[in-house]
């Protein structure tokens, strides 16, 4: 019994030494934590500071920014864009993941394959594809008038038509892809319900699977207006310089004018726009998005 | 009666055809572009007046073009590396630790993939500007990594959270030490998610064009910067060819990926 | 002589919980002690405390009369087979059970025979090549245990085991779990909330409750004298029934029933009854009964009566506040002319009744 009175400091103290195991999870999300602080929240918080610092201390950048009728006018380009945009790519894409997920899986595969493949093409060679398609000489205004629907080209590149429909290639993927997760997870006994309570398609539609469909809807088009707000590449290549939107004003404050207070301004204008969005969906629909709702 | 294809009765034809259309929207500038490559107009008339391989022809023989592959391979590969090296050991400590703010850290990590990459951008040329690492290749691998960090860190935790952890403490319990049983038992487990982590790195720096807009100098840029600035001079059918071996990298990934995850499955 | 395993003062505490209050145990070498309790009692803290993944906050663990507890888990040469399935996906059965092995730098011949020593003690023979996950459930849990016993460790740790598989796999691998006990003299410490399956496999059972044992003992010694009121009801079927403490005697008490009944001799193991109060425990099985009123002790009418294979259910009103459930085997006496609302009398060995605290348990000391 004298080896417990023996044994007991020596107890303690083993306890006391195993508690820092805990922090071994902790230091190894040092790196990555490094990395974002360093390589993104540091440099991200330095550019929106020098808004208010440069030239001088003040609001000037801002006042400037939103008093002038050219900035105030891409502001509303971009805005507007975005809507259409998001719009268009629900009515779209509800149709189109509500099919997905209920067509013969063969088919749906191909179709989800399609899907895929367009969303992982890069970027500037779907833009560049559909500057080529859009252009005065391009395929879609010769078939156009060779159909005799018009008889004068359509312009449809350098103007917010074509960032329309270059936007909406890019985005469509993303609101189809979590859609039709959501869909999938409806049980179609619930729509088999409505029908034996006598509802006629429509109202089945309108009463039952839009309102389940809905927080994915959301979610969906939460995201694609948020990206499209700050889209840089395809603007800038369809829409010109004369529709310039958002995210290319920011570039060119930077490159071209090497104005960093009004670039700074401009950035912190999408920011706050961009997370107060994300804060919203957040709150709508946790962490994962509409995807694991 | 809705989500049962068959008992649509005319609704099926009306779905179907627009999913059919929005398919072909989809695939369209796919097939052109990929069709125009190989077109023998300068001005890129459809249908072309002859097929030919020229466009290929002056791709490859501009060591420009081949050098800016090269540069964007060599990058995408070492921030492939690090993504998955960091994003790995991070999602074990995400997953596994027991830490205040764990969520909030999650968060955190996810927001690079979510915030404007012009922002990013912007805020990363200022300090790269001070520090001198524009226009080099370690500053297009820190912005790259920065971007596919999150896709590696999402894959990795998903796959992390699917893994039952009494497998690993078996192994330690048969007297493999904690590291050991991680290597041997844990990885190959979630070999689905690494490989996943993986190509998504990749690809992300692979197609990144707004960072590399601002990281790249007249000595160093990547496939996508080049055919930006190509695309802002003309509509030159090179970047047709540029695009469709951009394409079919794509492509192979994708199958590789699917091919992966069938192979798990099996 | 030093005890083989001996866990003194454990305890447990996580932010504010005490997952683990006290738990004193002593086992002998090639012992089956099972940990039962409901979930949340923790006798899988004490487990995992055992295989090392969790760290005392209070306590000792000491083997062959040395701490285990600076020991880390992999080099504790401890064996354990878990509750979800553990087997390595991507090995094969002959890889897994070898696995253990590989890491201890045994040659490849003496992997190969103590991998076909293994399998076969799992009656697993010509499984060597097959993937875990072309294994049913039970397969892969004998693949776990042999590859637990891979390296004769002194300690074998079986948490919940069989909990995934369905009744009759499960009472097959009991058998196998025994015989392969029985053929291996290995220490085991098995966990289970199912009391069947305690009762079946252990040498002693230890019962939780609460984060410390409420009892050691045989399953006779659990079943016939309860040490509390918890072990009581966790250890076959049991009516309990409030009355007012007479006298207390020693060990026994003298307790008055709601009808007015009074009852000598009831053993109390040592319970003070502060609150003149005691609950009265009637196995159900203990219970005999008689048809029309007579002098028994408890009085009643027949208010169900369900039939359950071997044995019939009868439910009888009495004058205490709940019905009393009777345990009749099939073809008793009684049971031919029974039917509800009939006057039956109750009577039992008063010797077989047991007195517990009303509220909460005494704690075992």
């Amino acid at each position: 019994m004298a080896m417990v009175s023996l044994a007991k400091p020596d107890n303690e103290k083993r306890n006391a030494r195993r508690r820092p195991v805990l922090s071994r999870d902790f230091v190894s999300i040092l790196p990555a934590l490094l990395l974002v602080l360093v390589f993104f929240v540091a440099p991200v918080l330095a550019l929106l500071s020098r808004s208010v610092t440069e030239p001088v201390f003040g609001l000037q950048n801002y006042i400037a920014l939103l008093g002038s009728s050219t900035y105030l006018k891409i502001f509303f380009n971009t805005f507007f864009v975005s809507v259409l945009v998001t719009v268009i790519s629900l009515v779209i894409g509800f149709p189109v993941a509500w099919t997905l997920a209920i067509m013969p899986q063969r088919w749906a595969m191909v179709v989800f394959a399609i899907v895929l493949l367009s969303m992982w093409t890069n970027l500037l060679a779907r833009t560049y594809a559909w500057m080529v398609l859009l252009q005065r000489t391009g395929v879609i205004n010769k078939t156009l008038m060779g159909m005799g629907v018009i008889d004068q080209p359509l312009t449809m590149v350098n103007n917010l038509i074509g960032v329309t429909i270059g936007m909406t290639y890019i985005m469509l993927p993303f609101i189809v892809i979590p859609l039709y997760g959501v869909i999938r997870k409806i049980d179609p006994a619930i729509l088999q319900a409505a029908a034996l309570c006598g509802a006629t398609r429509f109202q089945s539609l309108r009463l039952v699977l839009l309102p389940l469909a809905a927080p994915g809807m959301i979610a969906g088009a939460l995201m694609v207006f948020v990206m499209s707000l700050g889209y840089f590449v395809t603007p800038s290549l369809l829409g010109g310089t004369a529709n310039m939107m958002l995210a290319e004003l920011i570039a060119q404050f930077v490159q071209s004018l090497v104005n960093w207070g009004m670039g700074g301004a401009a950035a912190l204008v999408l920011l706050v726009v961009t997370l107060s969005l994300y804060a919203l969906q957040l709150r709508l629909f946790g962490l994962a998005g509409g995807e694991r709702t | 009666m809705l989500l049962n294809f068959n008992s649509l009765g005319i609704w099926k034809w009306a779905l179907l055809t627009i999913t059919v259309l929005t398919a072909a929207f989809l695939l369209m500038p796919i097939l052109f572009i990929a069709a125009l490559s190989f077109g023998s107009s300068q001005w890129l008339i459809f249908p072309p007046p002859s097929w030919t391989l020229k466009w290929y022809g002056a791709l490859l023989s501009d060591p420009r073009w081949l050098e800016a592959a090269w540069t964007s391979f060599r990058i995408a590969l070492i921030v492939t590396f690090f993504s998955v090296l960091i994003g790995l050991v991070a999602s074990f400590g995400l997953v596994r630790g027991r830490f205040m703010g764990r969520s909030t850290l999650r968060a955190l990590f996810m927001t690079p993939m979510i915030l404007p990459v012009v922002v990013l951008a912007v805020a990363l040329y200022a300090f790269f500007l001070r520090i001198g690492l524009n226009g080099t290749t370690t500053g297009f691998v820190i912005a790259h990594l920065i971007v596919a960090l999150p896709f590696s860190i999402l894959a990795l935790t998903g796959a992390l959270e699917g893994f039952d952890k009494s497998i690993e403490d078996a192994a330690v319990l048969c007297g493999a030490s904690p590291l050991r049983a991680k290597l041997q038992i844990t990885l190959p487990c979630i070999s689905h998610g690494l490989f996943s982590a993986a190509i998504f790195s990749f690809l992300t720096s692979w197609d990144e064009v707004v960072l590399a807009i601002f990281m790249a100098s007249p000595t160093l840029q990547t496939l996508p910067v080049k055919i930006w600035a190509t695309l802002r001079q003309d509509l030159t059918p090179v970047i047709a060819a540029a695009s469709t071996l951009l394409i079919i990298v794509t492509v192979l990934l994708m199958l590789i990926a699917a091919a992966v995850k069938k192979g798990l499955k099996a | 002589m030093t005890p083989f395993l001996q866990i003194t003062g454990i305890a447990k505490q996580y932010g504010p919980v005490m997952a683990v209050k006290d738990v004193n145990l002593t086992v002998d070498h090639g012992e089956f002690m099972t940990f039962l309790g409901p979930s949340g009692s923790g006798k899988s803290t004490t487990l995992y405390i055992l295989a090392g993944f969790e760290q005392p906050t209070r306590g000792d663990i000491l083997l062959n009369g040395k701490t285990i507890l600076d020991t880390p888990s992999h080099k504790r040469n401890i064996g354990m087979v878990f509750q979800r399935y553990t087997l390595f996906p991507h090995l094969s059965v002959g890889e897994n059970i070898a696995f253990p092995l590989k890491v201890r730098g045994w040659s490849k011949a003496a992997i190969t025979e103590r991998v076909r020593q293994m399998l076969s003690l799992v009656r697993l023979e010509g499984f060597e090549d097959r993937k875990p996950v072309a294994m049913s459930g039970g397969q892969q849990q004998r693949v776990a245990l042999a590859r637990a016993l891979a390296y004769d460790p002194p300690v074998l740790l079986m948490d919940e085991p069989l909990s995934a598989l369905d009744k009759k796999l499960r009472e097959e691998i009991q058998h196998e779990i025994r015989r392969i006990h029985q053929q291996t003299e290995v220490t085991i410490l098995y966990v289970t909330h199912d009391q069947e399956e305690a009762l079946r496999l252990s040498d002693r059972i230890a019962v939780f409750s609460k984060g410390v044992i409420d009892q050691i003992g045989t399953g006779q010694q659990l079943y016939n004298d309860p040490s509390t009121r918890f072990v009581a009801e966790f250890i076959g079927d049991s009516n309990f029934i409030d009355t007012d403490v007479v006298s207390v005697n020693g060990r026994f008490a003298r307790l008055a029933l709601a009808n007015g009944a009074v009852i000598d001799g009831v053993p109390t193991h040592g319970t003070d009854f502060r609150q003149g109060r005691a609950s009265l425990l009637l196995r159900p099985e203990r219970i005999d009964l008689r048809l029309g009123k007579s002098e028994g002790v408890l009085p009643g009418a027949v208010r169900e009566i369900t039939f359950l294979g071997n044995h019939v259910q009868v439910s009888v009103d009495t004058q205490l506040a709940a019905p009393v459930d009777v345990r009749l085997p099939f073809g008793h006496a009684a049971l031919g002319g029974l039917a509800p609302g009939l006057d039956v009398s109750l009577d039992f060995k008063i010797a077989e009744t047991h007195a517990f605290q009303l509220e909460d348990r005494v704690p075992a000391s």
